[in-house]
């Protein structure tokens, strides 16, 4: 009893002494330099990569009151490495402090090197770092990313991990980028039977772009003027297990979103023709919810599978450019029939994309094909990829207008 | 087993007492156990030498005669503790004046008398209670009258046990009153006041006070056998027969319940608890003291349900921020750096940037200089009591972050922690649990979060086999016994009919008896 | 005033029970499982409860006929004393080898999630030593913690399943069969190791304080993990899909991948702390029944003194692999496989042999006398 007694006091103390001793993972949070971006680029050399670092400066911007320090919010490094783990350790040579992944926000890639082989490989060290979480976004940029940190230069939100906060979180919510993260590119890649959609991301815009529909932009085509901050995000970058094989504009990107469940995105406003203009000419501005889920059901038995997908939508009409009377039943059921259309259309226009020129669907329709087998054996002899490629796709937009809009004359000046 | 065979005459030889040079007072001894004499003028001689007089000066003597019995007599007590008015009114007056004729004291005195003795020993230490003694020429015994008049405080409000709503008063140092303050909330014939005295020296009395009709026989045994094994010349305070008592003195966390409130003791008599008083103490103990009891404060059943639950999950809120919020800091910024939302860490890293020591430094800075703070407003006479608190909060908040010592986060951490320790009522858990603050400093900073959850559960391990008087630490919860689940949360008045089962109660089911 | 000492109350019995088998849903297993039944693993815990109950039962059933007696009591008397004595050693040296291999895989998971430069020996010494300090205690005070942690724990794991909900698709489970019944079934039996646990809780069955708790506490115990493991794995399946099979430690990416809104964006240490609790709870009772089998085995009485240093050798077995992934793969998959079998097997060798020898004859005549 008294032996075991002193040899727990023998314990007790080395406890309390180690301490002082040497702490293993302990580490100053402030001895740290946080990495938010990070930009994956090709190497001129061979079997590298060139990583660009986009570290945040935590004495900017957090202190309250006087001591305001006049350091620079960010600081951008770029280097060849051999990946970005190992390259936390070259980064030193520049930084004065321990680089951690601990903030990693945004891994931006640039579309020349999303476009090679090794592009999988290099991302795939992301899974062994502790630092790196599976909720980090990932972003193609038209230029390279090392351009793209450094022409970036946020005017509101100068500390660069509330900018990317703000702007992705707000980007997913309208539906004009994808919701990608990390976990869900490993997800897909895994899956390997759907194509998996990256954010698209460019800080130079494009020289003389011309105006288009209100979604239909890519980023860096968004004619903004003024004092500003040239980059843009919108639209996506598509990835065939784990290589970029295509883009798509900001409008398809929305009816993915639309057509794909699993991403939460709020309330989207778009424009659809009016048909009470002439030829359509005019369009007028709706909100859309979507708050239940698409009905899927397919007919996997014979040559062609058949696919039907009702998306029920809630929509609120936003705009009344033609004036019209809305309390009337017949114009109800034509602006319903109008949005359905529009919505029809565009869908139309994704899965003959997708089918022909992406030979997949960008996002995991395929889930909806499981359960019409019973063991994956029969699943895998049915290869969604290839059935997928030559179905029949019915799409059916379930609409529901639950607001016509302020009803309003038109000005008395006007109608003169 | 043979370790101890060699080490136990070691330490005997080690720590031998160590032998004094004593007077003996044989003679003294040898007296006090005779019984006094027929003759009044030795008997006089033997107290006077007794008691010094005249060279003690609040031994009060007086000769007289008793003019119907025409006998010589004397009265001594101890002026400062008896009644003298009455004294004068009911015992000498009456003896001195008294003309009818009658052989037998107590026709002719009006104060009720107590008893008799003859034993020198027992009248000495009646005596010595502000008992006055009366001794007539040729009685073979001396009359004794309950005149004791203590001085002290009368009843007043509860100082450290502050509630809202509920009774004010507390127990004060006078006994009689402590117990009086007790019967009037329980008036049955039940409720017994036992006395037993516990020292050899100082003959302290305890009283231990109960219910014969509900605590269990073996508590009030164990109680009693404890009370009786202590070996101790004096034990003047209620709060050192605690420490006596409790089966580990040196657990950090207490397993009686020391209470100043009348209530809250009349509370636990009724659940089948056994109160301990004693003469001198403004203050009660309960044994046993579950975690819970610890926990409680009698204003939990006081205020209406929502709001008792309230302050109690509040209570229990606070005892966790007391304990970890400065652990689970130094775990968090100095390991888990992930955790923190990232404006925070900003801001937590762009102010630490020019601090110069650890978190670990600057937290226990902080700590002991909060603790300073604390103790120095106690100690402090109260009217400068008001300027520590603006002193410590201003000196050494503000300027120690405008001299870059401090991180402003590490003040905010511990004045929450701070507050939070004072919301713990009970004086010794709240020491507990601001001791135990800085061992999960330590082992948070020793191996982040896992350190401190492992002794966490260390120190679970340990709660859960306490014991105060076979109680374990957290009954009823676990080991389970039938009771009014009155623990985290409490119910409505109604429903809590059962009395703790951990305690083998005669009548679990409240309300059935009368 | 005395309670009896050490004796186990029903609901202490079945905190420890949950937290024992039930912590085995939040390590490796499940993508063990995984590897081998793909989407249809939340099938496996019910199945193996369903197959494992049928030994257990017999088991409880034979242990009922001897009261107060331990399963080792019981083996020795119905096998004799020297095959009993083998049959109790290779029962004691699976569950040490079982032990030693799971804590490491647990300090496995610390290190590679957690304290990733911390040296494994200090965060496997730490684990060993605060189980060794428990265990000394006694299994009722075990009990007792385990009772204080486990609505806390259970509300922690729900709480981070309901989050994960917000990023499951429900489909990730068709086909419903998965790799087909056949190997369904095959597996569950295999995987009866998962409830393996409860043979050896019949060792502590006279510390509870009446045998009828025990069996209901079993029953009850049993029920409701392979439900929750059920629901666990459903979850996993859900969230990550075919990536699963790539993921060590399931539990581990799932709460590093929660958050609480944008503004707690990692909440994964508040799990961690819950989780590292219910593990020491875990490997404190195992590290008691260890003891207790050692102390039975040979005759040593007070064997709550040989906890520490049993502590320290499984401390040392655990140290021999070398990296993480030898355990996993390796060591940990060959002892689901066949731990499970085992126990089932002697569980009803020892039904078949009391009813050759009648012991339930007599039981009925003495019932009926």
């Amino acid at each position: 009893m008294k032996k075991v007694k002193i040899v727990f006091k023998i314990f007790l103390m080395l406890i309390l002494l180690m301490p002082l001793a040497g702490c293993w993972d302990r580490e100053e949070l402030e001895d740290r330099s946080y990495v938010i971006g990070l930009g994956l680029d090709k190497s001129k050399h061979k079997g590298k990569i060139r990583v660009t670092m986009l570290l945040a400066n935590p004495e900017v911007g957090s202190l309250q009151g006087g001591g305001g320090s006049t350091e620079k919010p960010r600081e951008i490094i770029t280097f060849d490495a051999n990946d970005f783990i190992a390259a936390k350790g070259t980064a030193n040579t520049i930084i004065s402090r321990d680089i951690s992944y601990d903030l990693l926000r945004i891994i931006v890639v640039s579309e020349e090197f999303a476009k090679t082989p090794i592009f999988v490989n290099a991302l795939s060290d992301s899974l062994k770092d502790k630092e790196i979480r599976q909720s980090t976004y990932l972003a193609v940029s038209k230029e390279k990313a090392s351009q793209y940190f450094v022409k970036n230069k946020p005017k509101m939100e100068t500390r660069p991990h509330k900018y990317f906060q703000y702007m992705i979180d707000h980007g997913i919510e309208n539906g004009l980028i994808p919701d990608s993260t990390l976990f869900r590119f490993f997800k897909t890649l895994e899956r390997g039977t759907d194509l998996f959609l990256a954010m698209y991301t460019t800080a130079s815009k494009d020289k003389n772009p011309k105006s288009k529909q209100e979604d239909e932009y890519m980023a860096g085509e968004l004619n903004a003027a003024g004092e500003l901050d040239e980059t843009e995000f919108i639209g996506s970058a598509v990835f065939k297990n784990g290589r970029m094989i295509g883009k798509l504009t900001g409008q398809e990107t929305r009816t993915v979103n639309i057509l794909d469940d699993t991403t939460n995105i709020k309330d989207i406003l778009m424009d659809v023709p009016d048909p009470f203009t002439k030829n359509k000419q005019r369009q007028f501005a709706v909100r859309i919810m979507k708050n239940e889920n698409n009905k899927v059901k397919m007919n996997v038995i014979g040559e062609r599978t058949r696919i039907f997908i009702t998306i029920p939508l809630k929509v609120e009409i936003m705009t009344n450019p033609s004036m019209v009377n809305y309390t009337v039943e017949r114009n109800q059921k034509k602006i319903k029939n109008e949005i359905a259309n529009h919505i029809k259309i565009m869908n139309e226009h994704l899965f003959e994309k997708s089918q022909k020129e992406l030979k997949g669907i960008p996002y995991p329709l395929s889930y909806f094909a499981r359960k019409y087998f019973w063991t994956n054996q029969e699943y895998r002899e049915f290869n969604w990829v290839k059935s997928f490629i030559a179905a029949d796709i019915v799409i059916k937009p379930k609409i529901d207008i639950v607001d016509y809009g302020k009803q309003s004359t038109k000005p008395a000046k006007a109608a003169k | 087993m043979r370790k101890k065979r060699i080490i136990k005459p070691l330490m005997t030889r080690l720590f031998r007492e160590p032998h004094f040079e004593e007077m003996t007072n044989e003679d003294e001894m040898d007296l006090k156990k005779q019984d006094i004499s027929r003759s009044y003028h030795q008997n006089l001689e033997t107290f006077k030498s007794i008691y010094s007089i005249p060279k003690n000066t609040d031994i009060k003597l007086r000769e007289f005669t008793v003019r119907s019995l025409n006998r010589r007599a004397f009265i001594i007590y101890i002026g400062t503790m008896v009644d003298i008015k009455n004294i004068q009114e009911g015992i000498v007056e009456k003896l001195i004046q008294s003309q009818q004729p009658s052989s037998k004291i107590q026709d002719i005195v009006s104060y009720p008398i107590e008893k008799t003795a003859s034993n020198i020993g027992d009248i000495i230490g009646f005596i010595n209670g502000g008992i006055t003694a009366l001794f007539v020429d040729g009685d073979s015994t001396c009359y004794l009258f309950e005149t004791t008049k203590t001085r002290g405080r009368s009843i007043e409000k509860s100082i450290n046990e502050v509630l809202v709503k509920g009774a004010k008063e507390a127990f004060n140092e006078k006994v009689i009153d402590n117990i009086a303050l007790i019967r009037k909330k329980i008036k049955n014939e039940n409720l017994i006041v036992e006395s037993q005295t516990i020292t050899k020296r100082s003959k302290n009395d305890i009283f231990l006070v109960y219910q014969k009709d509900l605590v269990n026989n073996e508590l009030l045994q164990e109680v009693k056998d404890r009370l009786d094994s202590i070996d101790s010349d004096k034990v003047l305070e209620l709060s050192i027969l605690e420490q006596y008592l409790e089966e580990r003195p040196k657990s950090l966390f207490p397993t009686i319940l020391y209470t100043e409130r009348p209530d809250r003791a009349a509370a636990f008599i009724e659940e089948g608890h056994v109160v301990l008083l004693m003469p001198n103490s403004p203050s009660c103990l309960v044994l046993p003291a579950t975690f819970w009891a610890l926990m409680h404060s009698p204003e939990d059943h006081y205020m209406r349900v929502p709001y008792g639950n309230f302050i109690r999950l509040l209570r229990f809120l606070a005892v966790f921020v007391a304990a970890f919020t400065s652990a689970i800091y130094i775990a968090i910024t100095n390991y888990h750096v992930g955790m923190i939302p990232p404006d925070l860490l900003m801001a937590i890293a762009g102010t630490r940037e020019r601090v110069p020591f650890p978190s670990i430094v600057e937290i226990l800075m902080m700590e002991l200089a909060f603790e300073l703070i604390r103790e120095a407003g106690l100690r402090v006479p109260s009217p400068i009591g008001p300027t520590i608190g603006i002193v410590g909060a201003l000196i050494l908040g503000q300027a120690a972050v405008q001299a870059n010592i401090i991180s402003p986060i590490v003040i905010i951490v511990i004045a929450v922690s701070g507050l939070s320790s004072f919301i713990i009522a009970d004086v010794s858990m709240n020491f507990a649990i601001r001791l135990t603050r800085f061992l999960f400093i330590f082992s948070a900073g020793f191996l982040g979060i896992y350190g401190a959850s492992a002794l966490f559960i260390v120190g679970l391990f340990y709660l859960v086999s306490l014991k105060s008087f076979g109680t374990p630490y957290f009954a009823p919860m676990t080991p389970y016994n039938f009771s009014a689940k009155d623990l985290l949360i409490r119910h409505v008045p109604i429903k809590e009919k059962l009395r703790p089962g951990y305690l083998k109660p005669k009548d679990m089911v409240r309300q059935r008896k009368g | 005033m005395k309670q009896p000492p050490g004796k186990l109350g029903i609901r202490e019995f079945i905190a420890i029970g949950i937290l024992m088998v039930g912590m085995k849903a939040t390590e490796d297993t499940p993508a063990i499982i995984y590897q081998h039944v793909q989407n249809a693993s939340w099938m496996i815990p019910i199945l193996s409860a369903g197959i494992f109950s049928v030994p257990l039962f017999l088991l409880l059933k034979t242990m009922s006929l001897y009261h107060e007696k331990n399963l080792f009591a019981v083996i020795q008397t119905l096998f004799g004393k020297y095959i009993g004595f083998f049959v109790c050693l290779g029962i004691f040296l699976i569950s040490s080898l079982t032990i030693s291999i799971d804590t490491r895989t647990y300090t496995n998971i610390i290190r590679t999630f957690y304290f990733t430069t911390t040296p494994n020996l200090v965060i496997y010494a730490l684990l060993m030593a605060v189980c060794a300090y428990g265990a000394k205690k006694g299994i009722h005070h075990v009990g007792s913690a385990a009772y204080l942690i486990v609505y806390y724990t259970l509300a922690a794991l729900y709480l981070a399943l309901l989050l994960s909900t917000q990023d499951t698709t429900i489909q990730s489970i068709f086909p419903i069969l998965g790799p087909g019944p056949f190997e369904i079934i095959k597996q569950s039996t295999l995987k009866m190791t998962l409830f393996g646990d409860f043979f050896l809780l019949t060792l502590i069955l006279p510390n509870v304080k009446s045998s009828r708790g025990f069996r209901k506490g079993t029953w009850i115990a049993l029920v409701f993990i392979s439900l929750q493991s059920c629901i666990i794995l459903l979850t996993y399946i859900c969230l990550f899909d075919t990536s699963l099979g790539s993921n060590g430690y399931p539990f581990h990416a799932t709460i590093r991948y929660l958050s609480l809104g944008i503004y707690l964006p990692n909440i994964e240490i508040f799990f961690f702390v819950i989780w590292i609790l219910s593990a020491f709870i875990r490997f404190t009772a195992f590290l008691y029944i260890n003891a207790l089998m050692f102390g039975n085995l040979f005759k040593i009485k007070d064997f709550e003194y040989l906890i520490p240093a049993l502590a320290t050798v499984y401390l040392l077995i655990g140290s021999i692999p070398e990296a993480p992934i030898d355990v996993s793969k390796n060591y940990k998959a060959l002892m689901l496989n066949s731990t499970g079998s085992f126990y089932a097997g002697i569980a009803i060798l020892l039904w078949l042999t009391a009813l050759l020898k009648g012991e339930f004859k007599d039981e009925k005549s003495k019932n009926s006398v």
